[in-house]
């Protein structure tokens, strides 16, 4: 009993932890990054492999099916917490640790939809297939052609095909269907949603595919339900913020800019299978947003910058995939660096614009209210990642599973920009 | 039969092994948590995570997931620990393999070789989709490296004109093999990686798919898993020593002590190697594998043929 209790108090220093984020909770996201990253390799990248899932901001109705089905998959002992705003990320850490050294049974997600909670009970005691619970609050944004959002990582348990009522169900999951392959062969096929829970994805991103092996027959995107969120979205705050009048300094909005670009880059580096320099790009990024001076970055930023864009490996590997002619990408109306050729010259764009923004940093003369320049396009009309959602399922349709994470990392829309401006301009 | 360790050594087999795995596991963490924040002497206490995460895993529960078939996947993540040590038994140590059949090299290809079913079986188990993509790749990853693979293996008992591995050792006492036959030695480097589904070649247990034949798997069956994928890992990269290095052969040193320092060699060099390359997803690797790889290794083995008939 001695050895066993301290070595679950071992385990318990340095839990596994799965973070789940919230659209509009980019904040909270940073934060969590910043302070695992610097206190070890604190992040497991799929429930089975934590001990811990932390969710950050504050779950709403429309986020309790995914997060329940996330915690039943995280093995015991487990802890759960939440971030609700990015200072208390060490209380929701050290909770963790706390309740892990005490044993790891603590309680999970809450469902604050207390109406209708018979349902979502029902749901959760059986693994809900089809039909369990609409969720308020969801289906508001039109997006929501299905009635719950789940993690990839449950598609089994949670129902892989709700919406699609093919085959009849076995064992609680619905059966795969059959539809003829890109070579005329009938094959079965799957219907899965990627997201939210799966490492380095989009935030609130959810895409609905069917699958046929690991290709993808056909995509629609859609996303997390969220209220709309209070604070602006994080990565085109400064711009924003200059539309409506505030003083923000030219040197803030490059600080941001550049940020977001590492935010990308770490996020392709690290679909891509390059964790190393994907790990200095998030290092670098919570730099700038932690107010590192300009010199403090100079150093290492541009050797990132240039073994990346140096590397054939790389290359080799992502030239020719998500590949979208420019007369095509203009038309869709994409802006910014995902409107570059494909996914290495995407790349190639993001190292471009972090160079371009890594110069500016100190620059102290105000943005002007018109700049408009985010780091995804222009701000005064469409929001910029509403382009990139729009040509994402054309873009996925035929792509193998690898290449398809390779596009959406590419593009990495954010779901934020989207709601945020929605909210601001609605 | 001169090659055979004692009756003893066998059982101390899975031992090393395991110990050579987890030197290598501890080393790759070092080297991650190095690059990965800049830390110079904290960064060596990371030496001791494959350790801690073994623990941390045993005290956890094991998952069941949904309509599942257990069986299959728990022979598959079984298989794969087992099929290292079994290779393992060809492995000589210096002082002589746990036993040295006349087919050892057919012997520690066919133990190899029972990594597709293992891996394709974990992924088939749980009845989940991204861990299915995951048994699904590595299929198609055994498609572009077994070929080269077989044909490295081939070319060097065709140097040593035997198939054990204790004559193609004693066939380099003068020159290694790697020295004129460079070809094979990094195919076989390649491939060792690729079977092991380990590094560039993760791609089956790939991030992109939160973990792919592993994903469901939590508590003992994971730890036997990736504990395992170290020890294939470990096992085929250390026969390169034997097939391609000289085996014990060296001057001054015992042989045991050649022997390890170059599996230790070959080890650093691939673990260090790794963070240079993304991961290789098979359908670009499959035309290097096929147009490039097979017929360069077939011309290695052509040349070395050449060389022996005139021996």
């Amino acid at each position: 009993m001695g050895l066993s209790t301290r070595l679950r108090a071992a385990s318990a220093r340095r839990p596994a932890v799965l973070p789940v984020t919230l659209p509009g909770a980019t904040r909270q996201r940073l934060a969590l990054e910043a302070e695992l990253g610097a206190h070890g390799p604190g992040f497991a990248d799929r429930p089975a492999a934590a001990s811990a899932l932390v969710v950050c901001g504050v779950p709403g109705a429309g986020h309790h099916d995914v997060l329940a089905a996330v915690w039943a998959a995280v093995p015991g002992p487990k802890a759960y917490a939440v971030v609700p705003h990015a200072t208390r990320v060490g209380d929701a850490l050290a909770d963790v640790r706390r309740d892990l050294a005490a044993g790891g049974d603590g309680p999970g997600p809450v469902d604050v939809a207390k109406h209708g909670h018979t349902e979502h009970e029902h749901g959760h005691a059986e693994h809900g297939h089809a039909e369990h619970g609409q969720e308020d609050g969801h289906a508001e944004h039109g997006h929501a052609e299905h009635g719950q959002e789940h993690g990839p990582e449950h598609s089994r348990e949670h129902g892989h095909g709700h919406g699609h009522h093919h085959g009849g169900l076995v064992a609680g999951l619905p059966m795969a269907d059959r539809a003829d392959d890109r070579d005329g062969l009938r094959l079965d096929r799957l219907h899965l949603t990627l997201g939210p829970a799966l490492p380095d994805w989009p935030t609130g991103l959810l895409v609905d595919v069917a699958l046929q092996g690991d290709v993808i027959q056909e995509a629609a995107v859609r996303w997390w339900a969220s209220e709309p969120p209070a604070d602006l979205p994080f990565w085109t705050e400064p711009w924003l913020q200059a539309a409506h009048g505030l003083p923000v300094p030219e040197g803030a909005a490059a600080r941001r800019s550049c940020a977001a670009h590492l935010d990308s880059l770490a996020r392709l580096l690290s679909v891509a299978g390059r964790p190393q320099p994907a790990a200095r790009a998030r290092r670098l990024r919570d730099a700038l947003l932690g107010g590192a001076a300009a010199v403090t970055v100079a150093a290492e930023l541009p050797r990132l910058v240039r073994s990346v864009r140096r590397s054939a490996a790389l290359r080799h590997l992502t030239a020719g995939i998500g590949e979208l002619p420019s007369p095509q990408a203009e038309s869709a109306g994409l802006m910014g660096p995902a409107a570059a050729g494909d996914v290495h010259r995407r790349v190639l764009a993001w190292l471009d614009a972090i160079e371009a923004a890594a110069a500016r940093l100190d620059d102290r003369n105000p943005l002007p209210p018109d700049a408009a320049d985010g780091p995804r396009g222009r701000l005064d009309g469409r929001p910029p990642s509403q382009a990139l959602l729009d040509v994402l399922p054309g873009l996925l349709a035929g792509a193998e599973f690898a290449c398809a994470r390779l596009i959406v990392a590419s593009l990495d829309p954010d779901v934020d920009e989207v709601l945020g401006m929605a909210a601001a301009h609605g | 039969m001169a090659d055979t360790a004692p009756l003893g050594a066998v059982l101390a087999v899975p031992f090393a092994l395991a110990v050579l795995a987890t030197a290598a596991a501890g080393f790759d963490a070092v080297l991650s948590a190095r690059a990965e924040r800049g830390s110079g002497g904290r960064a060596l206490r990371e030496a001791a995570a494959p350790m801690r995460e073994s623990v941390r895993l045993l005290g956890q529960q094991r998952r069941r997931t949904n309509a599942a078939d257990p069986l299959l996947g728990r022979l598959g993540i079984a298989l794969v620990p087992v099929a290292a040590v079994l290779a393992a038994a060809v492995l000589p140590w210096g002082w002589g393999a746990a036993t040295d059949p006349a087919v050892g090299v057919v012997w520690f290809n066919a133990m190899e070789a029972l990594a597709w079913a293992a891996v394709w079986l974990a992924g088939w188990g749980p009845n989940s989709a991204l861990s299915l993509i995951g048994g699904y790749r590595f299929l198609a990853q055994g498609l572009a490296y077994e070929l080269p693979h077989m044909f490295a293996l081939t070319t060097a008992a065709l140097g040593a004109e035997s198939l054990g591995v204790g004559d193609v050792v004693r066939a380099q006492q003068g020159l290694w093999f790697v020295v004129w036959m460079p070809v094979a030695f990094v195919v076989y480097l390649l491939s060792a990686m690729a079977m092991a589904f380990w590094g560039p070649f993760g791609q089956p247990l790939g991030r992109d798919l939160a973990g792919g034949a592993v994903l469901e798997y939590s508590g003992a069956d994971r730890l036997l898993l990736m504990g395992g994928r170290w020890l294939l890992f470990a096992v085929t990269a250390a026969f390169s020593v034997p097939l391609f290095l000289g085996g014990g052969n060296g001057p001054l040193l015992p042989p045991w002590l050649w022997t390890l320092l170059k599996t230790a060699a070959v080890l650093g060099l691939l673990v260090a190697g790794r963070r240079l390359v993304p991961a290789v997803r098979m359908e670009r690797y499959m035309e290097v594998a096929w147009m490039v790889l097979v017929p360069l290794t077939l011309l290695q083995a052509l040349a070395v043929a050449v060389v022996v008939r005139n021996r």
